[in-house]
């Protein structure tokens, strides 16, 4: 099968020999760990251990905060020293004993059993954006999905963490798919992996013939070209599938995985230990001997650093993650998280700052190397005017923020730092709006709720007096109600029962489409209805009581 | 002559165009009275400009009436919650001159705060959230709601015993927004601390 092609995409330097030449080491324990709680998509966890509680290595120390969140463990054994509101802070006895839970076989355990493990052995992906892989792994309760692809590109440069994870690792790896294949129901793994891993290629190309059951295994050698490594643009290369705009890859029946969750996936499941480690590429010039370590989640950058040998006085700055997406360090004082994939010591001559910016030229260089063949000069002038709503149209919520516009661009223009800012922007714009809207929603409702009970008190009033005047005369009755014109107030009853009937309509028809989200707004709407339709037949009742008495003597 | 002219065919041609225009019409009488929307659409759009804060400050009782005293040809620059922004919005809408704002701009986004401890009961700020955010009953302690609290202060005046604060907003993690300098027009005034994206 042909490897097919995704547009644009750059050719930079690789720098991966500085971190690929050494095995896999183990870290030193470090002496204190700070665990943010919030290491993924969604929600923070929330701590459910008090200070001076002690743990162990793999003691749950957070539980998930709502459905998109996960559990957070302690990474080494000691004692809580800070529960802060963003992170937990353990100081490490150096005992290093371990909490485990039990080992399962995952060829026969229930579907079941195997989600509720991802999920307690708080488990996301380890390649960048952290979502949590129990939820990944449940959306074959929607979608029919036949392949699972093995994201093993590993596309930017410096970063040699898969590369190592699968040089030694392979049959874990292979079998942790295994696992996570069996539990979205695929029956096809294909492995993606460039041509620049040679030794990674062979070693999994060793133990494939071992790993072709129950799922069949495809090895799929690609071209390096930066961002291959991105969901989508992997997705076309080894299935020539589009990923549609706005959409998951499980729309298109697949399901992509990074190497290091499948293999924190399997040692969850076989040897029952929580997500408390991972591998890390340290390199950069800044650093005398740079390699991949598993490192323990929470320990400090300064203190992994140190511990290469790095020369503070050469160094510039320190990147989390690749050059081309990842973000500086303003502070050293930094925990490793569950998403960090390689820390950069770069020193000045290695990444020097970006010249000045300089004008758009409009020479389009940008345009031809948009993977995902968004038009990068007209977001650039919409996101500087902050034109919300063209830059909508203009699908940049589509940009991977790649940064390979930003590399060929002669102008030197930070591209993607202006598509960052803009989609903050119309973030926090909806949230906003959805806000407000809200508010909105709870003083119609509050108002209707008012007219509710000002209508049943009239109502209330009418009937005790037409009960104290019944003995006597009912003259009484011209002065104490003015005439009602009975049929606008039934018009007014009718309108109201159809704003319930349609707001009903509404809620029902949202939450057949998405059973599990909570429908707070419209359930309110719907309510605000009702009251307004007992208002209106409170009105009616007592206009036709009124009526009655008037017709009677 | 007798050919081109004939009473018949002027009386047909004039019969058709009225009886068309008799169906027509009663066809758009008809949709206009089954297709009949309650509300003034201008009416709702301003109101969705509004900050929906519910407060009050524009003299109108919440932001309904406010937007529709604004299609009534009300000034556009009476609402302090939503600032400038809010003003240019409804200039843009509506083709008006933006003015600038009639009173004090709201410097942070707040929330009610009931200290506890000393709150008697009374319901008196109860009854003056707009968006019922304040839960408690009579003689027994009230408390509100941060999340459906929209900061419009109208229940700190009713308090009897002064124990309700505006306090700023916490903000969550999710909504953290990175600090930008406005980026300064020639491009040589800027800071070079631009490293994210630092060259290979």
């Amino acid at each position: 099968m042909p490897a097919f092609e995704f547009p644009g995409g750059i050719y930079p330097p690789e720098r991966k020999a500085r971190s690929n030449q050494s095995q896999l080491q183990v870290a030193p324990l470090p002496a204190l760990v700070t665990l943010p709680l919030k290491q993924h998509a969604g929600n923070a966890a929330t701590p459910c251990v008090a200070v001076g509680d002690s743990v162990k290595v793999g003691s749950l120390i957070a539980q998930r905060d709502g459905m998109i969140s996960a559990s957070l463990h302690a990474s080494v054994s000691g004692t809580v020293t800070q529960i802060s509101n963003t992170a937990i802070t353990i100081e490490a006895d150096g005992l290093d004993s371990w909490h485990t839970m039990p080992s399962l076989d995952w060829r026969i355990a229930a579907p079941a059993t195997l989600l509720e493990r991802l999920d307690s052995s708080g488990l996301t992906g380890l390649g960048g954006a952290g979502f949590p892989t129990y939820i990944k792994a449940q959306v074959a309760e929607h979608h029919a999905i036949d392949t699972l692809v093995v994201n093993a590109a590993e596309c930017e440069p410096y970063i040699t963490a898969d590369d190592l994870t699968l040089r030694s690792y392979p049959a874990d790896v292979l079998e942790g798919a295994q696992l996570i294949a069996r539990l979205c129901g695929a029956q096809t793994i294909i492995i993606g992996i460039e041509d620049n891993k040679p030794e990674a290629i062979s070693a999994l190309e060793h133990a494939l013939p071992q790993a072709q059951h129950p799922a069949a295994i495809v090895l799929k050698v690609i071209e390096t070209r930066y961002p291959s490594g991105s969901e989508r643009q992997l997705i076309k290369k080894v299935l020539n599938r589009d990923v549609p705009s706005g959409g998951l890859p499980a729309d298109v029946g697949t399901l992509c995985h990074n190497p290091g969750t499948l293999l924190a996936a399997l040692h969850a499941v076989r040897d029952g230990e929580p997500l408390v480690e991972r591998i890390v590429t340290l390199t950069g010039e800044a650093v005398s001997t740079p390699g991949n370590y598993w490192i323990r989640l929470g320990t400090s950058v300064a203190s992994l650093l140190n511990g290469v040998g790095l020369m503070s006085g050469q160094l510039h700055q320190v990147i989390v993650g690749g050059p081309m997406m990842g973000n500086p360090l303003a502070t050293l004082d930094t925990p490793v998280t569950k998403t960090t994939n390689c820390l950069i010591a770069a020193t000045l001559a290695e990444l020097p700052p970006a010249p000045v910016e300089s004008p758009c030229i409009r020479c389009g260089a940008c345009e031809s190397v948009c993977p995902a063949q968004l038009l990068p000069q007209q977001l650039h002038w919409y996101a500087r005017a902050e034109n919300d709503s063209t830059l909508e149209t203009l699908n940049l919520f589509d940009c991977i923020e790649c940064g390979a516009c930003s590399f060929v661009c002669p102008s030197f223009i930070p591209l993607v730092e202006d598509y960052r800012l803009a989609k903050q922007r119309i973030r926090m714009k909806q949230i906003e709006t959805a806000k407000s809207d809200h508010a909105k929603h709870r003083f119609e409702f509050r108002q209707a709720r008012l007219a509710r009970e000002d209508a049943e008190k009239q109502a209330r009033r009418q009937a005790r007096l037409a009960q104290t005047q019944k003995p006597s005369t009912s003259t009484a009755d011209d002065h104490s109600t003015p005439e009602v014109d009975l049929r606008s107030l039934r018009i007014a009853q009718a309108a109201a029962k159809a704003a319930v009937k349609k707001a009903e309509k509404v809620l029902a028809r949202a939450a057949e489409k998405d059973p599990k989200q909570r429908f707070d707004d419209l359930e309110t709407q719907l309510a605000t209805a009702q009251e307004n339709l007992k208002a209106a037949e409170a009105r009616l009742a007592n206009a036709r009581d009124n009526a009655i008495h008037k017709d009677t003597p | 002559m007798g050919d081109t002219f004939s009473w018949w065919g002027i009386v047909s041609a004039i019969g058709v165009l009225t009886g068309l225009g008799i169906i027509f019409g009663a066809l758009l009488g008809m949709a206009s009275e089954r297709f009949k929307s309650e509300e003034n659409p201008l009416v709702e759009q301003i109101n969705a400009l509004l900050p929906q804060t519910q407060c009050g400050q524009c003299g109108y009782p919440g932001c309904r009436p406010y937007a529709e005293a604004i299609n009534q040809g009300d000034a556009l620059n009476k609402c302090p919650p939503g600032g400038d922004a809010t003003i240019h919005a409804l200039a843009d809408l509506l083709g008006r001159e933006p003015a600038p704002l009639d009173g004090e701009a709201a410097i942070d986004d707040t929330v009610a705060f009931i200290r506890e401890a000393e709150c008697i009961g009374c319901t008196k700020c109860i009854q003056a959230c707009p968006v019922d955010a304040i839960i408690g009953a009579a003689k027994q302690m009230h408390t509100v709601i941060e999340d459906e609290c929209t900061g419009c202060d109208l229940c700190v005046a009713p308090c009897p015993v002064d124990c309700i604060d505006m306090l700023p907003r916490s903000k969550p993690l999710t909504q953290w927004q990175p600090l930008v300098s406005a980026s300064g027009i020639i491009a040589s005034d800027r800071p070079h601390a631009r490293s994210a994206h630092a060259r290979l």
